[in-house]
C-alpha cells in the first residue's frame, strides 16, 4: 500500500511537466502565428487604428469693395461635435447603454438640462443636421410630442434651360420655439449618430455650433475623458456692414436639402458645409470656397489628435473678390433711400448706381434689407422662409433684380430713341399738346362718344404744353408727344407700332436678363401683337402702342433694366452687362482673374440722333420747366428722366386693384433715372420707390443725394 | 510558537534563490510594463510607483511566509475551510451587489472579496484533507467526501455568480485530487458525473456567462467586447519579432488597448517587446511553475507537496487563462497575469503563495529542521 501512491505521484509529476511543456509550446506557437505569420496584417490594422485622414478646410475668400474695405470675412468659431466611431458602443453584457450615457454626460456638460436656451440651440443645430424628416422621426420614436408650423418654402432652382427660378413649396416644419426636453435632445443625438454610423463614422456630428472661445475651452476641459467628443474650429462668415450690402453679398448656409444632389454632383462631400445661398456668395461659391485639403494625423482611442504625420494635400484657399461697389456710396444710397421709404410709408424701394461705360456696379440697395450675419448663426433655408413669411415686406427679396414694375416715363428713353432712328419723327418734328387725345374707335371712327381719351399728366394740372420737339417733350415728359410717336394718329401721322416698339425694347435689354452677377434676376416678356394674342386673346390696338410708348400697359422691367437702358443712352448706345466682381486675387495677392466689361453690339442708332435724347434728359434737369430740376448737383451737369408709373396690384377679394384714391385713380410707383456728368458720364443712378407717388417728389431727392455724395464727398 | 519567527541561518541553505530571482524579474518587468501602459494616462501616472511598493511589500511577505513553518498550517486547515464557508454564506446573505454579481463583503473600511483569499484557504484545506486521508483516498467514500467538501464552496461561488472563480477553484482542487492519486475507474465516474452535472447546470448559466462564451466563439456578436479582443490581437501582431520598443507601442500608448495595465498587460508586452520578449516572459512564468513542481517533488511530506502543487496549479492556471485570453484562444474572464498585471492584492497574494513553497523547500530535509 505504501509503494503505489509514490509511483502514482512520480508519474503524476511527469505528467504535470509534460503538460507544462505542451502548454508552453502551444502558447509560443500561437504567439508565432499572431506576431510573425499574420504580423503584417495586424500592423496594417494598427495603422488604420491610429492614422486618420482629416479634411483641412480651405479658408473662404474675402470680399473687398473698390477701396479695399472688407465686406465679408471669416471669424474663428468653435463647434462641439461627436465622432460616432469614437463613442463608446453599447456593451450588451450590461443593462446600461454606454453610448447613451456618454451623450447624456455631454448634454449635461453643455447644460442642456438646465438652460432652456441651450436646449433650443442644440435642437436647432440638430434640425439643421438631421433635416425635417429625421428630426421629427427622432421625437416620434422617443415618444415626445412636437408642434409644427406651415411655411411656404422658397428656393432657387435651376430650370432645364439653366435659368434660376424661385419655386414655392408649402412645408410643415417643427416649431423651434417650443421647449425641448433633454430626452428629446438625446433622441436627436442618438439618431444623428446612428445615421452617421451607416456612412463614414469618423465624420464629426455637430452638436452645438458657434461656440465662443471660452465656452469651447470649458467644454474641452470637462469632456476630456468623454470618448468621442471633439471641439472643432469652424470659421464663421462675418459681414461688417450688416444690412448695408446684404442684397449684394448674400449669405451662407448649409446646403439646402432640395439642392443636395446638385452639390453632391459637384463634389461636395459634407452636406453640412456652408455654401453661398444668395448674392455674390452664391454666384461665386466655387471660387470663394477654394479646395479643401487633407491631413494625415495620429489619433488615440478617443479620436483626439496625437500628432500630425503629414499633410496629404494642402488646402487651396478661396480667391478674394474685389468689387466695383463703393461701400461709402452704398451707405449714402441706403440712408437716402431708407429715409424716403420711411417718409412715404412705401413697402420697398431700390437705388442703383453703376458706371455707364463698363457696367461696374457702384451700389445696389433694395429695401427692406436684412442683416446677413444672422444667417451664419441661422437655421437654414426652411426657417428663412418662415422669417420671410413673418415679414410681409419680404426683406430677403432683391427688388432691384427680382421685382418687375411698369417703368413709366423712364421708358420714354426707349420710345424716343426708337422714333428718331425709325424716322417716325425727325429731331425737329413738332407735335402740339392741345389737351387730351381722343383716339377714334376702330369700328366707329365717326362716333366721337366711342373715342378713347388719352391724357397727359399735365392736363390734370390744367397745363397744356403746346408745340414740342423731342427734346422738350422728354424734358417735360409730355405724354401726348409719346402717344403720337408710339401709335400715331389716324390721318395725321404714323407711329412706331407694336413691332418696332417691341424691337427697341429688346434692343435696350428689356425682356431678357441684364446678366448681373447676382442670382434671382427676372425679366418679363416684351409685349407685342403676338404676345397679346397668345396671352389675352386680343389683337394689338393703337391704344396699346400709346401705353407702351410711355412705359405703361404691359411693359414691365426691373429697376436694373431701367438702369441699363439709361446707361445705354448715357454712353452713346452701348448696352452693358452690370457686374460687381471686377477682380479675383489669390491668397498671395496675385491677380487671378479680371473682369472684361461685357458690352453688347452697339444699338443701331446714330449718335447724332441719340444726342437729342440725351439733350431731352439734360432739359429735364437743367431748364426751368423741366421735370427734374431738383436733381441738380453743384458744379456737375446732371441729366435725368422721371417716371410716375401707374400700377395695379390686383386683389381677387375686392376684384379690383388695391389702393385706388378717392377718384378711383390707381397708385403710382416713383421712378427717377439719371446720369452725370452730362458731358462725360461717370455714374448712372436709378431710384425706384414702390407706390412712392410722384417720381419728382419721392425718387429725385434720393438720386440727388446719391449724386451729390458721389461727386462732392467720395470723389473730392 | 515563538521559535517560528526565529531566523535559523541553516534554513536559508535550501531557499530557492532561482525561483526568487525569477519572481523578482517578473515583478520588475511588471513595474516597467505598468509604467509603459499607464504613464500617458494622467490619472494612472503614478501606478508604476505603487506597483514598485507592492513588489517590495510582496517580497517582504514572501520572505516572512518562507520563514513560517508551513506544517503549522495543518492546524489551520479545518478552521480556514469553515471560515471560507461562513464568509461565502455571509456574501450570499449580506453581500454587496456590484455589476450584477454578489461577490463583496462590506467590511466598513474596505470591501472584501472572500474568494481571493479562498483560493489559498482551499489549497491549504485540500492539501490537509488529501494528505491526512491519503491512505484511504482510493476508496470511494473518501473521494466523494473530497468532492462534497469541494462542491459546497464551489456552489456558493457559482451562484454569486462568478464562473471564472468557480473554474479556478475547481481546477486547483481537481489538480490536487488527481495528483494525490485517484483510481482510473473513479476518474471515469467523475467524467460521467461531470457530463450529468453539465446538463443540469447549463440552464443555470447566467446570461453574461453564456454571452462571454458566445463572444469567444463568435466575436461579432458583441462589438464592444469583441473590440477589446481585436485590439489585443492587433497589439500583439503589431509587435512582430522584436516589438515596437518599450513605451513605443502605438496600440498601448494611444490607448486602443483597454485595461492594458491589468488584464491585457501581456498584449502590451507582446507589442512593445515583440515575439522574443513575450516568449522570454512566458519562459520565466513557466520556469516559476516548473520550479514549484520541482519543489513539490522534493517536499518531505504529502501536505507540503500538495500545498506547493496547489500554488503551482494556481499560477499555471492564471497564466494560461490570462495569456490565452490575450491570444484569443480562451474567453475573456478578467483574470490577472501573475506577477505582471498591476494590482496590489493579486501581486502580494501571489508572493505569499511562492513564500509558502519556499517554506516547503527550506524544510524538505528533516535533518535540517531538527
Amino acid at each position: 500500500m505504501n509503494e503505489r501512491p509514490v509511483r502514482t505521484v512520480t508519474s503524476a509529476t511527469i505528467f504535470v511537466r509534460l503538460t507544462l511543456i505542451a502548454t508552453f509550446i502551444v502558447l509560443c506557437m500561437r504567439l508565432y502565428a499572431l506576431q510573425i505569420v499574420s504580423g503584417a496584417t495586424f500592423q496594417e490594422q494598427a495603422v488604420v487604428n491610429r492614422l486618420r485622414e482629416i479634411d483641412l478646410p480651405a479658408p473662404r475668400g474675402v470680399i473687398y469693395d473698390r477701396n479695399g474695405e472688407i465686406l465679408a470675412r471669416n471669424r474663428p468659431s468653435f463647434v462641439i461635435a461627436v465622432v460616432p466611431a469614437d463613442l463608446p458602443t453599447d456593451d450588451f453584457t450590461t443593462a446600461v447603454d454606454e453610448q447613451r450615457i456618454a451623450l447624456e454626460r455631454l448634454l449635461a456638460v453643455l447644460r442642456a438640462d438646465t438652460d432652456p436656451e441651450m436646449a433650443l440651440h442644440i435642437a436647432q443645430g440638430m434640425f439643421l443636421h438631421l433635416g425635417r424628416f429625421d428630426f421629427a422621426a427622432a421625437f416620434e420614436t422617443a415618444g415626445i410630442d412636437l408642434s409644427y408650423r406651415l411655411v411656404n418654402l422658397e428656393s432657387l432652382q435651376r430650370t432645364e434651360d439653366g435659368r434660376e427660378i424661385l419655386v414655392e413649396k408649402p412645408m410643415l416644419i417643427p416649431d423651434l420655439s417650443q421647449p425641448f426636453p433633454v430626452a428629446g435632445l438625446l433622441a436627436l443625438l442618438e439618431r444623428a449618430v446612428a445615421l452617421e454610423t451607416q456612412g463614414s463614422s469618423f465624420k464629426p456630428v455637430p452638436v452645438l455650433e458657434l461656440v465662443d472661445r471660452e465656452q469651447a475651452f470649458r467644454v474641452a476641459e470637462e469632456t476630456y475623458q468623454l470618448r468621442g467628443v471633439r471641439v472643432l474650429q469652424k470659421p464663421v462668415r462675418e459681414y461688417p456692414y450688416r444690412e448695408l450690402a446684404s442684397h449684394v453679398l448674400g449669405f451662407l448656409g448649409p446646403i439646402p436639402q432640395l439642392a443636395a444632389d446638385d452639390y453632391t454632383a459637384q463634389g461636395y462631400e459634407d452636406l453640412n458645409e456652408s455654401v453661398g445661398l444668395n448674392g455674390l456668395e452664391y454666384t461665386y461659391q466655387d471660387v470663394l470656397r477654394g479646395k479643401p485639403g487633407h491631413k494625415l494625423i495620429e489619433v488615440d482611442i478617443l479620436g483626439r489628435e496625437n500628432r500630425t504625420i503629414r499633410t496629404v494635400q494642402e488646402p487651396e484657399p478661396g480667391l478674394h473678390l474685389s468689387l466695383s461697389l463703393d461701400i461709402r456710396l452704398q451707405e449714402k444710397m441706403h440712408k437716402a433711400l431708407a429715409r424716403k421709404v420711411e417718409e412715404t410709408g412705401a413697402p420697398h424701394g431700390v437705388a442703383l448706381a453703376m458706371n455707364p461705360r463698363n457696367g461696374a456696379m457702384l451700389g445696389l440697395v433694395s429695401l427692406p434689407s436684412y442683416d446677413n450675419n444672422i444667417f451664419s448663426e441661422g437655421l437654414g433655408d426652411e426657417y428663412l422662409a418662415l422669417e420671410v413669411e413673418d415679414d410681409t415686406r419680404r426683406p430677403l427679396y432683391n427688388y432691384a433684380i427680382g421685382g418687375l414694375y411698369p417703368p413709366g416715363s423712364t421708358f420714354k428713353l426707349v420710345s424716343a430713341t426708337a422714333a428718331l432712328t425709325e424716322k417716325v419723327i425727325s429731331p425737329h418734328t413738332t407735335i402740339v399738346d392741345q389737351g387730351p387725345l381722343y383716339l377714334p374707335n376702330y369700328f366707329f371712327p365717326n362716333d366721337p362718344t366711342q373715342a378713347q381719351e388719352f391724357v397727359s399728366w399735365n392736363h390734370k394740372l390744367g397745363i397744356f404744353h403746346g408745340p414740342m420737339t423731342i427734346v422738350s417733350a422728354i424734358g417735360l415728359s409730355n405724354d401726348i408727344f409719346f402717344y403720337m410717336i408710339g401709335g400715331g394718329f389716324p390721318n395725321t401721322m404714323e407711329g412706331l407700332g407694336s413691332e418696332r416698339l417691341a424691337k427697341w425694347m429688346r434692343l435696350f435689354g428689356y425682356g431678357e436678363l441684364t446678366g448681373i452677377d447676382l442670382p434671382g434676376e427676372v425679366a418679363a416678356f416684351v409685349p407685342d401683337d403676338q404676345w397679346k394674342r397668345l396671352t389675352k386673346a386680343e389683337s394689338w390696338v393703337t391704344g396699346d402702342s400709346y401705353n407702351t410708348a410711355i412705359g405703361q400697359g404691359d411693359v414691365l422691367g426691373t429697376p436694373m433694366h431701367v438702369l441699363v437702358s439709361t446707361a445705354a443712352v448715357a454712353n452713346g448706345g452701348f448696352v452693358v452687362k452690370p457686374q460687381f466682381v471686377q477682380e479675383m486675387v489669390d491668397a498671395q495677392n496675385t491677380l487671378q482673374w479680371q473682369h472684361n466689361p461685357v458690352i453688347r453690339e452697339r444699338l443701331p442708332v446714330d449718335p447724332y440722333l441719340l444726342a437729342y435724347v440725351q439733350r431731352g434728359m439734360w432739359n429735364a434737369v437743367n431748364t426751368a420747366s423741366g421735370t427734374a430740376v431738383t436733381s441738380r448737383v453743384e458744379n456737375v451737369t446732371v441729366a435725368g428722366k422721371t417716371g410716375t408709373a401707374e400700377f395695379c396690384a390686383y386683389d381677387p377679394t375686392i376684384k379690383d386693384c388695391i389702393d385706388r384714391d378717392d377718384e378711383g385713380n390707381l397708385p403710382f410707383h416713383a421712378w427717377y433715372t439719371a446720369y452725370a456728368p452730362y458731358e462725360n458720364p461717370d455714374i448712372v443712378v436709378t431710384v425706384f420707390v414702390y407706390a412712392g407717388g410722384e417720381g419728382s417728389a419721392t425718387a429725385i431727392p434720393v438720386a440727388q443725394e446719391i449724386l451729390s455724395a458721389y461727386f462732392h464727398e467720395l470723389r473730392p | 510558537m515563538f521559535e517560528l519567527f526565529l531566523i535559523d541561518r541553516s534554513l536559508w541553505r535550501h531557499f530557492d534563490k532561482l525561483l526568487f530571482l525569477a519572481v523578482l524579474s517578473l515583478c520588475s518587468i511588471g513595474i516597467a510594463m505598468t509604467y509603459s501602459a499607464t504613464i500617458t494616462t494622467i490619472d494612472l501616472a503614478d501606478y508604476w510607483q505603487r506597483q514598485l511598493i507592492f513588489t517590495i511589500l510582496g517580497a517582504i511577505a514572501l520572505i516572512s511566509t518562507a520563514l513560517f513553518d508551513y506544517r503549522h498550517l495543518e492546524l489551520l486547515a479545518q478552521p480556514s475551510y469553515i471560515g471560507l464557508l461562513i464568509s461565502l454564506l455571509a456574501v450570499y446573505f449580506f453581500g454587496e451587489v456590484k455589476g450584477g454579481a454578489r461577490r463583496w463583503l462590506d467590511l466598513g473600511i474596505t470591501d472584501m472579496q472572500p474568494t481571493e483569499a479562498g483560493k489559498f484557504l482551499l489549497i491549504v484545506f485540500f492539501a490537509w484533507y488529501l494528505s491526512r486521508f491519503q491512505e484511504h483516498i482510493r476508496s470511494l467514500p473518501y473521494l466523494l467526501g473530497a468532492v462534497i467538501l469541494l462542491a459546497a464552496p464551489l456552489g456558493l461561488v457559482y451562484i454569486q455568480p462568478d464562473l471564472g472563480m468557480t473554474i479556478t477553484l475547481a481546477f486547483i482542487s481537481g489538480t490536487l485530487i488527481l495528483i494525490n492519486g485517484v483510481r482510473f475507474a473513479h476518474i471515469l465516474m467523475g467524467v460521467a458525473a461531470g457530463i450529468a452535472a453539465w446538463r443540469v447546470l447549463r440552464g443555470t448559466l447566467q446570461d453574461y456567462m453564456v454571452e462571454r462564451i458566445q463572444i469567444f466563439l463568435d466575436p461579432g456578436s458583441n462589438p464592444d467586447a469583441a473590440f477589446n479582443v481585436r485590439q489585443a490581437l492587433i497589439s500583439i501582431g503589431n509587435g512582430g519579432w522584436l516589438g515596437m520598443g518599450w513605451g513605443e507601442g502605438p496600440q498601448n500608448q494611444l490607448h486602443f488597448l483597454r485595461v492594458r495595465h491589468t488584464d491585457f498587460i501581456f498584449s502590451v508586452i507582446a507589442e512593445e517587446l515583440g515575439y522574443v520578449g513575450a516568449v522570454l516572459i512566458l519562459l520565466l512564468l513557466f520556469f516559476v511553475v516548473w520550479r514549484l513542481v520541482h519543489i513539490a517533488d522534493l517536499a518531505q511530506d504529502q501536505f507540503g507537496r500538495l500545498i506547493t502543487l496547489g500554488v503551482a496549479a494556481l499560477i499555471f492556471f492564471q497564466t494560461v487563462v490570462n495569456v490565452g485570453m490575450n491570444l484569443a484562444i480562451l474567453p475573456v474572464t478578467g483574470m490577472t497575469l501573475p506577477f505582471l498585471s498591476y494590482g496590489g492584492s493579486s501581486l502580494i497574494s501571489m508572493m505569499v503563495a511562492v513564500g509558502l513553497a519556499q517554506s516547503v523547500i527550506m524544510r524538505h530535509r528533516k535533518i535540517d529542521f531538527q
